[in-house]
């Protein structure tokens, strides 16, 4: 006889009622258990695209760099463990006055690119956490599915994208 | 490969009247790479006579991520994120089993607290993750609602993840030498409310499905992995303890913490069926969920104020050498196995060593003989995630 079979060919009289019973009675149990849903309990979810959720503070979503207060250190790409940051920084031109950022580090190197490809990055929040000056941030933003793979790619230097400082960061 | 299946004396056939006739020729059916009861990508092999099985063969590999070869090129905080992404479900332990492994050989002390609140994530994330498997599992056998009740209970755990690491799912929050943020005294009050919340939610779980004739029917000696199968194939956590072995990291070789802690090892006993059979291994995890609980009323207790972060240099270099460490992860030992050269930033050779890949190793053992809807049973009992079967 197949060893994992569970029916009970030698079952008595008593066995088979009580079975019977026992099946009708947990079954009812349970469904009353999903009965009482049906009133009476508040409903979890939420319909979304009209209602959000606020999502808590320390939340990682896409990433925002303020380049205003970039240094170019470069230590949010070597933290990186995806290398999804680009940064390219040159020589600030002789005579040019050099500017602090918000807590006081001198911008001594003039940044001219800030890249993250958005499509690679697995939003661990390493970068964030080395960033001296507090500039590259994760956002709440969670909305920006794209057509192509390329329009992943974020240049925080754009102008375009520069504006979203005053769309997403809190400040 | 292909050779006939014996399940000992052939039954009297009702229908068709040639037995031979009908082994000769086995049917060979793919379940996957997409069946919902495999939680994941697995195809498993099924050469089915009419309805019961004669061998199962899985094939894996649809989820493999070079996880282990990319290590080897990432700093050793780097790390985290990529083991996050092997057990999904149970990402607190993950983390956890590496950073200890790191910390043992940079002989990191990790203060109080952090130990404490890695003790408490971790036990909410093994909450988080048998309701998962109780809500799937129940899903697979054809229950539906239990699932949104485990849902809506696994929920209020992941927001309190997201609150308090950032993420929902992949949190990279147990860092080398301690935790990323401290949790706040509101947010542990809500973890008591949970508790309490969380011990009534079980009891009702336990009339709903626990108890269910349906379901003891279904699972009750069905698919039974002996306790000798399980010792020669190196099964453990819920698979092995539900064959009856009291067998638990935390309490037979405790690490962090948990020789402070007092709470029981449950095993199965074969109130319904056998030990070792589904619905052992089921009950093992839902008992789980309650000496978690326990767990984390006292880590209540102890939380005191203080560092959450141990002294780490900036540049991780480890000592030449090699360490294994295992923890008891929701689905059994999660073991790291990391090698180190002087003074290099990153990994040598990171091997992990993944309960689950076992289990699976199991399911050809277990399959023959076997109806092709209990296999499917069989199958979400051992509670497999692929992330980390494939790594």
């Amino acid at each position: 006889m197949n060893p994992h079979s569970t029916t009970h060919e030698t079952a008595s009289v008593k066995d088979y009622f009580g079975a019977l019973f026992n099946g009708i009675k947990t079954t009812v149990v349970g469904m009353w258990i999903t009965f009482r849903y049906v009133w009476g309990v508040k409903s979890v979810s939420i319909e979304y695209p009209e209602v959000r959720e606020v999502l808590p503070e320390r939340s990682r979503m896409r990433l925002f760099n303020d380049v205003q207060n970039c240094i170019s250190c470069t230590q949010c790409a070597m933290a990186c463990p995806v290398d999804c940051i680009y940064i390219a920084s040159e020589k600030m031109p002789e005579g040019a006055e050099i500017k602090k950022t918000s807590n006081g580090q001198p911008i001594r190197l003039l940044l001219t690119q800030f890249t993250i490809d958005t499509a690679l990055c697995c939003y661990c929040g390493l970068c964030t956490t080395v960033c001296p000056t507090e500039c590259l941030t994760h956002s709440h933003d969670y909305e920006f599915s794209q057509y192509t793979i390329d329009g992943m790619k974020y240049d925080y230097l754009a102008p375009d994208v520069i504006a979203w400082r005053d769309r997403i960061v809190k400040v | 490969m292909q050779t006939r299946w014996d399940i000992g004396e052939p039954e009297k056939p009702t229908i068709n009247a040639d037995t031979e006739q009908m082994k000769s020729e086995l049917l060979v059916l793919n379940m996957g790479p997409q069946h919902p009861a495999t939680h994941g990508v697995l195809r498993i092999e099924i050469w089915t006579d009419s309805e019961i099985v004669a061998h199962a063969i899985p094939h894996l590999g649809y989820l493999h991520r070079c996880m282990e070869k990319h290590s080897e090129n990432i700093d050793f905080r780097g790390v985290i994120p990529y083991v996050d992404r092997l057990d999904y479900l149970a990402s607190m332990y993950m983390e956890w089993g590496y950073a200890l492994t790191v910390e043992k050989m940079l002989g990191t002390e990790v203060p109080r607290r952090a130990e404490l609140l890695r003790i408490l994530t971790g036990e909410l994330q093994r909450i988080g993750s048998h309701l998962m498997a109780f809500g799937t599992y129940a899903l697979d056998l054809g229950a539906f609602s239990p699932f949104l009740y485990a849902f809506d209970y696994r929920e209020r755990i992941l927001r309190l993840f997201e609150e308090v690491s950032g993420a929902r799912l992949l949190y990279n929050y147990i860092w080398i030498g301690g935790v990323w943020n401290d949790w706040t005294d509101e947010q542990l009050e809500r973890v008591k409310t949970f508790c309490d919340d969380m011990e009534e939610e079980a009891k009702k779980y336990h009339e709903l499905v626990s108890m269910n004739k349906i379901f003891v029917e279904r699972t009750a000696n069905v698919g039974v992995m002996s306790l000798q199968d399980c010792l020669d194939f190196g099964a453990t956590g819920p698979v092995l303890r539900g064959a009856g072995y009291k067998w638990d990291l935390r309490k037979n070789k405790p690490y962090s913490l948990y020789s402070e802690f007092d709470f029981d090892v449950p095993v199965g006993t074969g109130e319904q069926g056998v030990p070792g059979d589904c619905w052992n291994r089921y009950i093992v995890r839902m008992k789980e969920v309650i000496e978690s609980i326990k767990i984390i009323r006292q880590v209540m207790d102890k939380l005191e104020p203080g560092s959450i972060m141990g002294k780490v240099p900036k540049i991780i270099k480890l000592p030449k050498g090699e360490v294994y460490v295992r923890t008891e992860a929701p689905r059994g030992e999660i073991g790291f196995h990391m090698v180190a050269e002087q003074d290099q930033k990153t990994p040598y050779r990171l091997k992990v060593k993944s309960p689950c890949f076992t289990h699976i190793s199991m399911l050809p053992r277990v399959a023959p003989g076997q109806m092709i809807a209990d296999f499917v049973a069989t199958v979400g009992s051992i509670d497999i995630v692929l992330g980390e079967v494939d790594r």
